[in-house]
């Protein structure tokens, strides 16, 4: 094999001349060694560093035959094969290897590298000593990171509130920012259901929330007071969103703080002008006025109308009822038709289904296996019905009209006809008749006012001539159960009495009381036992909305308070107080 | 004597700073808000306003250090200012948040905030610690200097090598083809020079001509400047001898500047890598927070 050898001499200011030489065998040897067919005098060459072989024509394998390798086409390498046109580079020595030359196998031609070319190749090969000239960067990614987020978490939640259906997209959209992402804290949990639409309550951009967008849902909620009678700005002001503040947590919406209270009812009287008549309140532990309770009280017409009283000692109740606590109480028991029994408070009084207050007291359980209603000693077991007058007239009406008729009624004051037997088919004459119903009627009369103003009702019930004839009797309205504290929400339920911590008596002094008139309902003092005011340390930690509510107005609504701020005309003329 | 950035004019920015975190602190503390401390209370926005408005001074720092010509104060005030009052805002973010946290926009500008922060610790660490270690790495030279004498020294110990044994040549210059100084980011970090891979691969051959050719003792746990040693002196005259103790010193020479210029480089680098976390987050912080504030007032 025939090798063309063609060197690039330099001679100076830019001329180039060649000389060519042939180099016979397949292999091609490069080195600083005298015998190699490349002679290369350089210190950085080895003796015998690379060889080159042509294998096919125009295909050369450039051979390392060292560990520090080779430079083929600018790559390091130990063994590669390439095409005419390679660049091989050892040390400052350039072998370009060609296309077979005429009447030649294979070719190469040597040059040497000029110094500017090395030292340019040197700073092109030179590595980054230093970040900057790394892949690391600042600028770019600080673009890209800024651009990100403003598109992310602006642009695409400020999109999604002027496009609904944008913001249905973008809703479904996963990974992506919803408009969640704006939210500073977690909704009330009654506000979860409409959670992802920001615009249910917040309906204008850089506007406060509008009473109008709560009154969607909350229209009906009672007002707290009329704000045209109580002129405080803290009443006509206020918004919604100014105690309510949400996105506070699932249970942040509600206000349960002292201040929320005594910051107006402190001094509620000057505060108002004296259009309040309620009692200044501040801390329960320290600044709460006695309570008030529902007195029972009936009007004329016998209708229910408790009289709103302030707790005061011997303050009396008026329950209709005659009932000494003391008496049923004993310790000892009480003789009952079963035998000896033991009362205990919950005998009588039980709790209603919400167990807030008791339920009524029940004649028929809890009374009348001891206060019998019978009243004829030859059936000692019939017993008028209780509670109701009318039909006890009528059932000893009946009773007795039937034992007369039908005779053998063994009472030796009753006429002869009333207590003979009546034989089989025997009918009575019409003048028998009319002498047997008339002792019926005389008898149920008797055994009647016996029962109304004698044994049976007046144990319990003050009784007093009825108002018409189908009614002899009345008897006074009863009211023993019900609701004590009107405008405070006390509930049994929360005061456990099944544990020997509390009990009944801890707050209703019961067993010492002689007469039904003792008010066993306990003041604030009794309550300061265990609770204390908002920041109390050793006892139960109590602000005004645990027994109070805020939004309790009889008879206006927020709705009407809203309608009235869109018409300011109609709450200019101010009710008189 | 030199004064450092946190010493700064007595600490002037240190005091500044313990002020305002003391400040917060008992704002925060004595702040009674309805509901739980919020962003959204009287105290929740000045603590916004204050954090807000640090965090946008923080950022102009970066423009200030450009401008030389700037005389607003001098830059190592700013940097004191920098480091203090950037690190009380960690502390008034907080209140501020009323310590809520959510997987929104808020809590993404925070934690932004916090690795900004985080970052800049390392960097205040940074700039303690590590423009000593360079000093004493360099000892009195500089940086190129050393890589002058690298090259010099690969010459001297190629002409050296060639004169005792062709094969050694060989070692030698496939040692300076491999002594890498500098390269990816990782490398720059870690210090790594090559020239020990370089070594390993002469010891792998020296090791199997060493076992086809004589019964040379195992030499895996040993040094290669000390196998170059064991193998080479077997059989070769004192003259080469000495030629050879000239290389290995040469050859040690190179190795321990090597190793000093890429601990030079690791610790400039060690310098400048915190920036790329810190500077590309706060611009980031800087789209977070205005979506912060945007978003809270679009939704008042």
């Amino acid at each position: 094999m025939r090798w063309l050898i063609r060197r690039v001499l330099k001679r100076g200011k830019g001329s180039v001349s060649y000389e060519d030489d042939t180099h016979y065998g397949d292999v091609l040897t490069i080195g600083r060694g005298s015998d190699q067919a490349i002679f290369v005098p350089d210190m950085r060459v080895a003796l015998e560093h690379a060889r080159i072989t042509a294998v096919a024509s125009g295909k050369y394998k450039v051979e390392s035959l060292i560990l520090a390798g080779i430079r083929v086409n600018n790559e390091l390498t130990y063994a590669t094969t390439v095409g005419p046109g390679a660049m091989v580079e050892i040390g400052t020595t350039r072998i370009q290897l060609l296309e077979p030359p005429v009447d030649y196998e294979a070719g190469a031609e040597i040059s040497t590298i000029d110094k500017a070319e090395i030292a340019a190749g040197v700073k092109a090969k030179a590595l980054p000593t230093s970040l900057s000239q790394t892949w690391l960067a600042k600028r770019t990614p600080s673009w890209v990171l800024f651009f990100a987020i403003a598109l992310l978490f602006i642009v695409l939640p400020m999109l999604a509130h002027y496009s609904p259906g944008f913001r249905e997209t973008l809703n479904a959209t996963p990974v992506v920012p919803h408009q969640t992402a704006w939210q500073a804290g977690e909704l009330a949990s009654a506000h979860h259901f409409f959670g992802e639409n920001c615009g249910a309550c917040h309906e204008a951009a850089f506007k406060w929330v509008r009473d109008t967008s709560c009154g969607v849902c909350h229209g009906n909620t009672p007002a707290h007071a009329d704000p045209v009678r109580f002129n405080l700005p803290e009443l006509g002001e206020a918004r919604c969103a100014h105690c309510h503040r949400d996105h506070n947590g699932q249970k942040g919406l509600i206000r349960d703080d002292q201040v929320l209270c005594d910051d107006c009812h402190k001094d509620l009287k000057t505060r108002s002008g004296g259009a309040s008549a309620l009692a200044d309140v501040a801390d329960f532990g320290t600044a709460h006025p006695e309570f008030n309770v529902n007195l029972p009280a009936w009007t004329p017409d016998g209708v229910f109308a408790p009289k709103r009283t302030v707790l005061a000692q011997g303050l009396e109740e008026q329950s209709g009822l005659k009932f000494p606590h003391d008496v049923h109480l004993d310790p000892e028991g009480l003789n009952t038709p079963d035998g000896v029994r033991r009362l205990e408070c919950e005998s009588c009084h039980v709790a209603d289904a919400g167990g807030a207050i008791m339920k009524p007291v029940d004649f028929e359980t809890m009374c009348q296996d001891c206060h019998r209603l019978d009243f004829d000693v030859r059936e000692p077991n019939r017993q008028v019905p209780h509670g109701k007058v009318p039909e006890v007239i009528y059932m000893l009406d009946e009773f007795y009209a039937r034992r007369a008729l039908e005779g053998g009624y063994n009472d030796t004051t009753a006429p002869t006809v009333v207590q003979i037997r009546r034989r089989p088919g025997q009918i009575l004459s019409q003048q028998e008749q009319v002498e047997a119903l008339a002792w019926a009627r005389s008898r149920a009369r008797t055994i009647g006012e016996s029962l109304f103003t004698g044994r049976a009702c007046t144990t319990c019930h003050a009784v007093s001539p009825g108002r018409n004839p189908g009614e002899p009797w009345q008897i006074a309205p009863v009211r023993v159960a019900g609701i004590w504290y009107a405008k405070a929400h006390f509930t049994h339920a929360a005061h456990d009495t099944t544990v020997d911590t509390m009990t009944c008596e801890s707050c209703h002094a019961a067993r010492e009381s002689k007469v039904a008139t003792d008010l066993l309902i306990p003041g604030v003092e009794n309550c300061r036992q265990c609770h204390g005011g908002e920041s109390a340390k050793n006892l139960v930690p109590t602000t005004c909305i645990q027994c109070h509510k805020y939004h309790e107005h009889e008879a206006l609504i927020l709705s009407e308070l809203q309608a009235r701020a869109k018409a300011p005309a109609a709450a200019a003329t101010p009710q008189t107080p | 004597m030199h004064e450092s950035f946190l010493t700064h004019e007595n600490k002037r920015y240190l005091w500044v700073a313990l002020v305002l975190l003391v400040g917060s602190i008992a704002a925060y503390v004595w702040h009674d808000p309805i509901g739980r401390p919020n962003g959204g209370t009287w105290l929740g926005y000045t603590l916004g306003t204050i954090g807000a408005l640090l965090i946008v001074w923080l950022l102009l720092f970066g423009m200030r250090k450009r401008t030389y010509a700037n005389r607003v104060g001098s830059l190592r005030g700013w940097l004191s200012a920098h480091v203090y009052l950037g690190t009380v805002l960690l502390v008034i973010a907080l209140l501020h948040s009323g310590f809520q946290f959510g997987w929104n926009l808020h809590t993404l500008a925070f934690v932004l905030m916090t690795v900004v922060i985080v970052s800049g610790f390392f960097g205040v660490f940074a700039y303690l610690r590590y423009p000593q270690l360079m000093t004493r790495n360099r000892e009195n030279a500089t940086r190129q200097t050393m890589l002058d004498e690298i090259a010099e020294i690969d010459g001297n110990a190629l002409a050296l090598a060639d004169g005792i044994d062709p094969k050694l040549h060989q070692i030698v210059l496939r040692s300076i083809e491999k002594t890498r100084l500098g390269g990816g980011a990782f490398r720059l970090l870690t210090a790594h020079d090559n020239s020990e891979l370089a070594i390993e691969r002469a010891r792998e051959m020296l090791e199997k001509r060493g076992r086809a050719e004589t019964n040379a003792p195992k030499t895996e746990e040993m040094p290669t400047m000390f196998a170059m040693v064991d193998f080479l002196s077997k059989g070769v005259d004192d003259k080469a001898s000495e030629a050879l103790r000239k290389l290995i010193d040469l050859l040690s020479r190179k190795k321990s500047l090597a190793t000093r210029v890429a601990r030079d480089i690791q610790f400039q680098s060690l310098m400048e890598i915190w920036l790329y976390v810190h500077v590309p987050l706060s611009i980031g912080l800087l789209a977070a927070l205005t979506g912060h504030v945007i978003s809270v007032f679009f939704y008042w």
